[in-house]
C-alpha cells in the first residue's frame, strides 16, 4: 500500500532545476495582471487616504494620536487581538487533536460544528451570540431550566459577553492549519516514542508540540491580525464601551463628521495590521504554510 | 481512519482533551440552533423558545421586495467578484511556479495572502475616498466589486497554489522541449490539472463575498442593499422572526451547496486515487 502510493505520485517531490524558470513574456503576461490590479485597489485607496488625512487645517494623524478615545481602543483592540489567539490557538489544539483521536461520532460531531462555522456567514453567528445572550435570551432560558439562575442574565454588550462570540468566530482559522499538521504527520515517530518509554507528557513535547507548532503559529498569526480588524462582532455584542479601531473609525466618519482624522486612523490601522503580518511573515515563513 | 499511535501516545489526556473539544463544539452549535428554532414562531417578534410553529416569517421574507432585492444584489456582486478574484489568483499561483528565484516567490506568495490581513473597515474608508474623487465610480456597484475580489484573491491563490504543488514539475518543461508554446502550455498542461483547484477556490471565494458585510456598509449605493448588510440593518432594529428566517435560508443554501459541493470534489479525488493505485500496480 504504501509502495503504491509512492509510485501513485512520482517526482512531484522531485524539482528539476532546469527550465523551472518561465520566459520573460511568460512571466509578464501572468503576472501583470494580478500586480496592476493589487496597485489600483490597493494604491487608488491608500492614496485617497493621504490626501483626505491632510486635508484638514490641523495635522490629522497628531489628532488621531492624541485623541484618548483612540488610543484607549488601540489598546483595547490589542488586547482583544492578544486574547482571542491564544484562547483560540490553546483550545484549537485541543479540538484538533480530539478529532483525531476521538472515536467516530465525536469526530462527525466536531467536524459538523466546524463545518457549520465555516459555511455560515458571520453576519448569522453574531445574530445566533446576540439572541443567545439577550437578558431573557436563550442562554437564561437554559439557566433557568436547569435551576441555576432566576434572574435575567447580564451578558449582551458587555466584555464577557462579547468574547466568546469572537472566539467562536475566529476558531476555525485556528483549527484547520493545525489539524491539517496533525492529520500528516509521521506516526512512525510517535510509535518510536512509545517503543522507548515515553510518556504522554514527554511523547506530547518532543514530538507532537514540534510538528505542530508550525502550525499554531501561522493560525495564530492569522488569527491575531484579523482580530485587529474586527468590527461586526465587537458593534453587535460589545456595545458602545467596547469600541474596536475599527469602530471609532466608523464614528469619527459618521457621528463626529472627521473624514480627515478618520482618514488617518485607517491609514494607522491599515499600516500597523499589514506590518505586523509581515514581520510575522518573515520571522515564521506564515505565507509558505498557505500558498 | 483511526489513529491508534495518536491515541496511545496521548494516553490517560485522551478524554480531557475530548470533553474540551465536546464543550467547544457548542459554541458552533448552539447560536446556529437559537438562529434556526427562532425563525418558526408564531409571534411578531423573536422570542426563546419559539411559541407554535408556522412557517409565515419564511413567506414573509420570501415575498418581501426589500430582502429579495438584497440576495439579487449580493448575488452579482458575489457572481462577478468571483472571476475578478479567480482569474488574477490563478494567474498570480501559475506565475509563481515559474520563478525561479527564492526571495522573488517568497515575495510574490506574500503580496497575494496579505490581503487576508487588511482590516475590512479601514479598506472601506480608503475605497470610499476613492469614490468621493472619482464620480464615474459613485452610485454604483464597481468599487465594491473590485474591493471584495481583492480580499478573496488569497483563498484563490492558496487552493490553486496546492494543486499546483502536486503536479508532477517535470510536465512543462517536457511540453516546452516538445515545442510547445507557453501559452499552449497553461492551457493544456496547467489548466486541466487545476481546474477542480480553481473550482474549489471559486466556491470559497463566493462564499466570503457574499458573505462579507462591511464594505458594503461603506460603498452601496444610497437605497441599495446587500444581503448582509440587510441583516445588519434589521439586527439593529428591533429584532422580527423574519431576521432569523432569512439566516436559516441563506445558511441553509450554503450547507447545501458547500456541502454538496464536497461530496462531489471528495468523491472525484477518491476515483482519481482508485484510478491512479490501478495505473500504478497494472
Amino acid at each position: 500500500m504504501a509502495v503504491n502510493e509512492a509510485v501513485a505520485t512520482p517526482a512531484a517531490t522531485r524539482r528539476p532545476r532546469r527550465l523551472a524558470d518561465g520566459s520573460v513574456a511568460e512571466k509578464r503576461w501572468l503576472l501583470w495582471p494580478p500586480l496592476i490590479f493589487f496597485l489600483l485597489t490597493v494604491a487608488g485607496p491608500v492614496v485617497a487616504l493621504i490626501h483626505q488625512a491632510t486635508s484638514g487645517e490641523e495635522n490629522a494623524f497628531v489628532e488621531a494620536l492624541s485623541s484618548e478615545v483612540f488610543v484607549a481602543s488601540v489598546w483595547r483592540t490589542l488586547l482583544l487581538a492578544a486574547v482571542v489567539t491564544a484562547a483560540t490557538v490553546l483550545v484549537g489544539t485541543a479540538y484538533a487533536l480530539a478529532i483525531a483521536v476521538g472515536p467516530v461520532w465525536v469526530k462527525a460531531l466536531l467536524m459538523g460544528g466546524l463545518l457549520i462555522s465555516l459555511w455560515t456567514s458571520v453576519m448569522v453567528r453574531t445574530i445566533g451570540w446576540m439572541l443567545l445572550e439577550l437578558p431573557s435570551g436563550a442562554l437564561f432560558w437554559m439557566l433557568e431550566k436547569l435551576g441555576l439562575r432566576s434572574e435575567p442574565i447580564e451578558l449582551y454588550q458587555t466584555t464577557l459577553g462579547m468574547y466568546p462570540a469572537m472566539i467562536a468566530v475566529m476558531l476555525p482559522f485556528a483549527v484547520l492549519p493545525i489539524l491539517a499538521a496533525v492529520i500528516s504527520f509521521d506516526r512512525e515517530q510517535l510509535n518510536a516514542a512509545t517503543v522507548f518509554g515515553a510518556g504522554p507528557l514527554l511523547t506530547f513535547g518532543a514530538v507532537v508540540l514540534p510538528t505542530i507548532r508550525q502550525a499554531m503559529i501561522s493560525g495564530g498569526v492569522l488569527v491575531f491580525v484579523m482580530s485587529l480588524g474586527f468590527y461586526v462582532t465587537p458593534l453587535l455584542l460589545g456595545g458602545p464601551s467596547n469600541m474596536t479601531m475599527s469602530g471609532i473609525i466608523n464614528a469619527q466618519l459618521n457621528t463626529a463628521n472627521r473624514a480627515d482624522v478618520g482618514a488617518a486612523m485607517s491609514l494607522l490601522l491599515v499600516g500597523g495590521t499589514v506590518a505586523i503580518y509581515l514581520v510575522a511573515d518573515r520571522l515564521f515563513k506564515v505565507s509558505e504554510r498557505w500558498g | 481512519m483511526t489513529d491508534s499511535p495518536l491515541r496511545r501516545s496521548i494516553g490517560w489526556y485522551r478524554m480531557p482533551i475530548l470533553i474540551i473539544a465536546l464543550l467547544t463544539s457548542l459554541v458552533f452549535y448552539l447560536p446556529f440552533l437559537v438562529v434556526v428554532t427562532t425563525s418558526w414562531t408564531q409571534t411578531s417578534f423573536i422570542i426563546f423558545p419559539p411559541e407554535g410553529f408556522s412557517l409565515q416569517s419564511y413567506t414573509g421574507v420570501l415575498t418581501d421586495q426589500e430582502w429579495r432585492d438584497a440576495f439579487k444584489v449580493s448575488l452579482r456582486v458575489a457572481s462577478v467578484g468571483t472571476v475578478i478574484a479567480v482569474l488574477l489568483g490563478t494567474l498570480g499561483a501559475l506565475a509563481l511556479t515559474r520563478l525561479r528565484s527564492r526571495a522573488a516567490r517568497s515575495w510574490i506568495r506574500t503580496l497575494f495572502i496579505v490581503p487576508m490581513a487588511i482590516p475590512p473597515v479601514a479598506y472601506a474608508v480608503g475605497l470610499y475616498s476613492v469614490s468621493v474623487q472619482a464620480e464615474l465610480l459613485q452610485d454604483n456597484l464597481a468599487l465594491l466589486m473590485l474591493g471584495e475580489a481583492l480580499l478573496a484573491v488569497p483563498y484563490v491563490f492558496v487552493m490553486v497554489s496546492s494543486g499546483l504543488s502536486q503536479a508532477d514539475p517535470a510536465l512543462r518543461p517536457v511540453a516546452s522541449t516538445l515545442g510547445a508554446s507557453w501559452p499552449l502550455i497553461v492551457w493544456r498542461v496547467d489548466l486541466p490539472m487545476i481546474v477542480g483547484h480553481m473550482l474549489a477556490g471559486a466556491v470559497f471565494a463566493f462564499a466570503v463575498i457574499f458573505d462579507e458585510v462591511v464594505l458594503s456598509v461603506f460603498l452601496t449605493p444610497i437605497g441599495v442593499k446587500t444581503l448582509p448588510l440587510q441583516m445588519l440593518t434589521a439586527s439593529q432594529e428591533e429584532l422580527s422572526p423574519q431576521l432569523t428566517a432569512a439566516s436559516t435560508l441563506v445558511s441553509m443554501l450554503a450547507v447545501l451547496l458547500l456541502g454538496g459541493y464536497s461530496l462531489f470534489s471528495n468523491r472525484r479525488t477518491a476515483r482519481a486515487r482508485r484510478l491512479s493505485r490501478k495505473a500504478a500496480t497494472a
